[in-house]
């Protein structure tokens, strides 16, 4: 009985004899795990199929319909695509990561209920921790630390806002809820941590590029879509979504342009393409829906596809800088037609996947009367063309000559770049199977005149911009340099105010004591005389007076927190 | 390097060995007058068939072309101006940062396309 069984305890199984194991057979199962997945649930038939009493909760393990169906298999499919691209990792610690990061995102994508989704979200940051540690140098110890208080925090959150939800409705039910108690705020929160809302985003422009080669790859897949899946079960039709989603795909492009670290680039480029699906979650309506579900399976497939090909000009080379590369086409031309596939996925050419996902959601925006938004969506479409489908392609691979001239990528991450884009092909080319897994009934044409006429107006003459502005060295050239973003608020300016009141306080706190310690020593001395434990009221203390005084103020706040 | 002009491109692999007329400078303004010309090609498409869309501004003719043209180059100059408030060293947040650090070698696999 398959669909009894959680898909995630799979994975977990398998991380569990996966140490003692010799690398060949690692590395088969770690193949083999996500395809047998896939395969089972593919198979399963809808419905709740593994409820689990646990503590007096009723837990629901595999909820199967058609929004977590496609969500599950899309993460399925990348599992099995990074573990292929990570044939050649040696370190179990990265392939153990790895089977409980994706287990736990299918886990969490399949919770029928609150307790279950915060036990496998906790779980995604907890693993997934692990591919940035495995990088193994101080800064991505300090960065991965970053990345794991907050996935941490979005975890609290969540659970905070679950338990107030149970007090206002008796139940943890994850289905659609209505934003106004604090309880949904809360859980509202949760879910924009991890699907990096604007000021709430920094943990993945920060965390991603500090990966492994494979790590990146593996972490690009599962935790914001994620994200994405809970809004769309969740919040599905809320407003503000739509306007979260906007300011989303606008403000992360103009990082993208200035950033150099080309993996950074695909990152700020990632949190711009979670703007279009939560634009498509705040619509709500069944064909928004369907573009937010179709664009998150593209989107894995081809944000993977990118980061492995900056991936493997990372493993050859050691750089993924746009200012050390450039002129790679000549040795790595395999990896270049793959990124360029890539490319154009996510810039959304006609005949590639994002063309046909995408639309979706611009379309439902216009029908729903969001004007200003949709001109916000066009114009972050074609900024994400301008950084991720030129910018990335052109100074990895063409610009100037660096003179670099490495091998082209190993075989098993070829195969995994050339298994992936062409997916990002024939979904581009022949939608109905994608379209056939969608929540709802698909009623859209996406290959119209106007609709490729138009969309390659936009896209050609956005790169005629991109030509003209290079020619005319007006474009900003790619120099090693950081930018500020908003964490520079946690990484230097709240660290730089704790020392400054720190030192305040220290020299304050060193006049003070002078003046109180007099006192204090008196006071303590006095409190010794009656309390100490030669002291006249101590006479009459068992030790297990302490012991219920704990037991009381913990009562207390118990009551006062169930209360509240 | 491409300067040097007796670098053996015989090892290269096929597929960069057929595309090695992109070094050429009179081959890439080639490639920019072909994007010239399907631009204008693209423009003129909108006088040539029915558009079917929602929206009054979507009819003007070449609306998505001056609309990507214009947004794109903004989005550049733009970008280019927050540069001269956002942007610091490379090390700036080090040695709390990988930005300023080497990728450890011993997870790379760096090998010359001819050895």
């Amino acid at each position: 009985m398959p669909e009894m069984m959680p898909t995630a305890l799979l994975f977990f199984l398998a991380a569990a004899i996966l140490p003692v194991l010799p690398q060949y057979l690692r590395a088969l199962l770690l193949l083999a795990v996500p395809v047998l997945a896939g395969i089972i649930l593919w198979n399963i038939p809808e419905g709740m199929l593994a409820q689990v009493g646990f503590m007096g909760l009723e837990l629901e393990f595999m909820r199967i319909d058609s929004l977590s169906r496609i969500f599950a298999l899309i993460f399925c499919l990348a599992a099995f695509l990074g573990n292929l691209y990570a044939w050649h990792v040696r370190d179990r610690v990265q392939q153990v990561a790895g089977l409980i990061y994706s287990g736990s995102a299918i886990g969490a994508v399949l919770a029928g209920d609150l307790i279950t989704l915060f036990l496998f979200w906790e779980g995604t940051a907890i693993a997934s921790v692990f591919l940035i540690w495995a990088r193994r140098t101080e800064g991505a110890y300090h960065t991965g630390l970053r990345y794991l208080i907050i996935q941490i925090g979005s975890g609290v959150i969540l659970l905070a806002g679950a338990v107030l939800y149970h007090a206002e409705t008796g139940n943890f039910v994850f289905e659609r809820m209505q934003l106004g108690s604090p309880a949904t705020w809360l859980i509202f929160l949760s879910f924009g941590i991890k699907c990096a809302f604007p000021l709430l985003h920094n943990w993945l422009q920060d965390a991603y590029p500090a990966a492994t080669v494979t790590g990146t790859v593996i972490l690009s897949a599962f935790t914001t879509k994620l994200a994405v899946y809970a809004l769309a079960r969740g919040f599905a039709g809320t407003e503000i979504l739509i306007y979260i989603g906007a300011a989303m795909t606008l403000f992360p492009i103009f990082y993208a342009v200035i950033e150099n670290d080309l993996r950074r680039v695909l990152a700020y480029s990632l949190n711009n393409q979670l703007g279009f699906m939560v634009v498509g979650v705040g619509i709500g309506t069944e064909l928004a829906l369907n573009g937010t579900a179709a664009h998150a399976f593209a989107h894995i497939l081809y944000k993977a596809l990118l980061f492995m090909s900056v991936g493997a000009v990372l493993f050859r080379t050691g750089t993924a800088k746009g200012s050390e590369l450039g002129g790679l086409y000549k040795t790595m031309p395999l990896t270049m037609v793959f990124c360029v596939v890539g490319a154009a996925s996510i810039s959304a050419f006609p005949l590639f996947s994002g063309f046909i996902s995408k639309s979706l959601i611009l379309s439902a925006s216009v029908k729903e009367h969001y004007y200003i938004v949709w001109a916000v969506l066009l114009f972050a479409s074609a900024g994400v063309f301008h950084h991720s489908g030129i910018k990335i392609p052109y100074f990895a691979f063409f610009a100037h000559d660096s003179g670099k001239r490495p091998k082209e990528a190993p075989p098993h991450m070829l195969l995994a770049m050339a298994i992936t884009a062409f997916f990002c092909v024939y979904i581009g080319v022949n939608p109905e199977p994608l379209y056939a897994l969608l929540p709802y009934e698909v009623k859209y044409e996406p290959y119209t005149t106007t609709h490729v006429v138009t969309q390659l107006q936009l896209l050609f003459f956005s790169a005629l911009a991109f030509t003209v502005l290079m020619r005319t060295g007006i474009y900003p050239p790619e120099l090693k340099s950081v930018n500020l973003d908003f964490d520079w608020t946690y990484r230097k300016a709240g660290p730089a105010i704790l020392r400054y009141l720190r030192a305040v306080a220290g020299a304050s706190g060193a006049y003070l004591g002078s003046v109180l310690s007099g006192w204090a020593i008196g006071i303590f001395h006095r409190f010794q005389h009656s309390t100490g434990p030669e002291g006249r009221l101590a006479q009459s203390w068992p030790t297990g007076a302490m012991v219920l005084w704990i037991a009381i103020l913990l009562g207390v706040t118990l009551v006062v927190s169930f209360l509240s | 390097m491409s300067q040097d002009k007796h670098e053996d491109t015989d090892a290269f692999p096929w597929l960069g060995r057929r595309l090695l007329w992109l070094d050429n400078r009179r081959n890439v303004n080639r490639i920019v007058y072909a994007l010239y010309g399907l631009c204008a090609a693209l423009f003129l498409a909108d006088f040539f068939y029915h558009k079917h869309v929602y929206l009054g501004v979507e009819e003007l003719p070449g609306f998505y072309a001056v609309y990507g043209f214009v947004m794109c180059a903004m989005l550049v100059i733009c970008a280019k101006a927050m540069r001269v408030i956002l942007m610091r060293r490379e090390d700036y947040y080090a040695p709390r940062d990988v930005e300023a650090e080497e990728y450890p070698e011993d997870q790379l696999d760096r090998a010359e396309h001819d050895a």
